[in-house]
């Protein structure tokens, strides 16, 4: 059975452990966690990722600087990226999908909802 | 001819009187047979002509009756299979019901765990904080990014416990973030109640400083230390779910124990008390 990766990035250890807790519950899901942008960046240089989840306020580096890095990058340019973010007004969803995101969440997440993202982005049944 | 030869024919070949009556007889009566023979032939014919008409009509009965017999085995057959159909129907509709019925359980599974999953983290942040300014940082990060709150302040009771005073805030401008006496405002009955203060029916995003969405005591040994009052939630949160009031549970029986047993860390200069503080304990 096809194997996934997934990778974090978020600043909020509480919001890390949430998006953890509830990608364990989509089977054959690897999840890495990253602190920031950078911290993404570095280890989307270092491995290959089948789909990234980051939110967007972070420090260092935000979420859709980073959305337009990994759009760059020949690696993961075709990448699946979820958006996640305390900004929900309709001009926000539309920078970040212009930018290059495949979907948007606004906080509070909900879980089965992250989960249903995921699945459809990965194409998991 | 002469006369002498005629009388010759007369004697030799002219056939006697009886013998030409009984030829004549013979000859009626070979007549008689073979207009009978003819009649027969005739009758035979039409008794054969008969026959075949009454078998082909005997065919044609029996094709019907047979007919009549596929007929009826067709439409037996089709009461079979339209009784099979209904069973198989039925069959299927209990199977989509349990089907819809375990979905629908897998949801609420999921949800509920969630749920505890929202729950075990907002725990393990709150209690393995330990300095108040992270355990503040902690709670604050909780009404954030998992009720979504927008606007929202956390007051402490002063000493005396007439005041409410704001330790921590979030989106509320800092004029109105002053003591509040404890008689006679919404914050002080929920401090002077010890009950949450929560409208369910209203849309918390449009709370207000003069009407929050919701306001939670902290308790500490079952006193009341102070509360934490939402005014205002973000926009897409437009009502508080059972997980929030789980939520609200959690901050009010833990916040404040968080917070005290942080402060007395600090106090301590971040030094762990003896084990002679444990030996004495007589449980």
């Amino acid at each position: 059975m096809a194997e996934y990766s997934c990778l974090i990035v978020e600043d909020s250890p509480m919001m890390r452990q949430l998006l953890v807790f509830a990608l364990a519950r989509v089977k054959n899901l690897r999840v890495t966690e990253a602190d920031d942008g950078v911290d993404g960046l570095r280890k989307l240089a270092s491995a290959r990722y089948d789909i990234i989840v980051t939110d967007i306020n972070m420090p260092i580096m935000d979420g859709l600087k980073l959305v337009k890095r990994v759009r760059s990058d020949p690696v993961h340019k075709d990448t699946p990226i979820v958006i996640i973010t305390t900004e929900g007004s309709q001009e926000d969803r539309q920078r970040a999908l212009q930018l290059g995101a495949n979907a948007y969440i606004t906080k509070p997440i909900q879980a089965p909802q992250v989960i249903a993202t995921v699945k459809e982005l990965l194409k998991i049944e | 001819m002469s006369s002498d030869q005629r009388n010759r024919l007369d004697t030799s070949e002219d056939p006697g009187r009886d013998l030409k009556t009984e030829r004549d007889e013979f000859l009626q009566k070979f007549g008689r047979g073979a207009s009978l023979a003819r009649q027969f032939l005739h009758d035979y014919e039409a008794l054969e002509q008969r026959l075949r008409t009454l078998e082909a009509e005997n065919a044609a009965l029996r094709a019907k009756v047979e007919a009549d017999h596929a007929v009826r085995d067709l439409l037996r057959k089709i009461e079979t299979l339209e009784a099979e159909k209904a069973e198989l129907l039925s069959r299927f509709n209990r199977a989509e019901e349990i089907r819809s019925n375990v979905v629908a359980r897998m949801e609420d599974v999921e949800l509920e765990f969630a749920n505890l999953a929202n729950l075990f983290v907002a725990s393990t942040q709150l209690n393995s904080s330990l300095s108040p300014r992270a355990v503040t940082r902690r709670i604050k990060e909780i009404l954030a990014q998992l009720v979504g709150a927008e606007r929202y302040a956390m007051y402490l009771s002063n000493p005396e416990g007439t005041e409410l005073v704001p330790i921590a805030s979030e989106g509320v401008p800092g004029a109105q973030l002053v003591p509040v006496r404890v008689q006679g405002t919404r914050l002080g009955a929920v401090v002077e109640s010890g009950a949450a203060a929560i409208d369910e029916e209203a849309d918390p995003s449009q709370g207000t400083f003069e009407q929050p969405a919701a306001i939670i005591p902290l308790m500490l040994d079952e006193r009341t230390v102070g509360v934490i009052a939402i005014f205002a939630t973000l926009a897409q949160k437009n009502r508080f779910h059972t997980v929030d009031f789980e939520l609200f549970r959690l901050l009010g029986r833990h916040a404040a124990a968080a917070l005290v047993g942080a402060s007395l860390f600090a106090q301590a200069e971040h030094k762990l008390p003896g084990l002679e503080a444990f030996l004495d304990l007589s449980v």
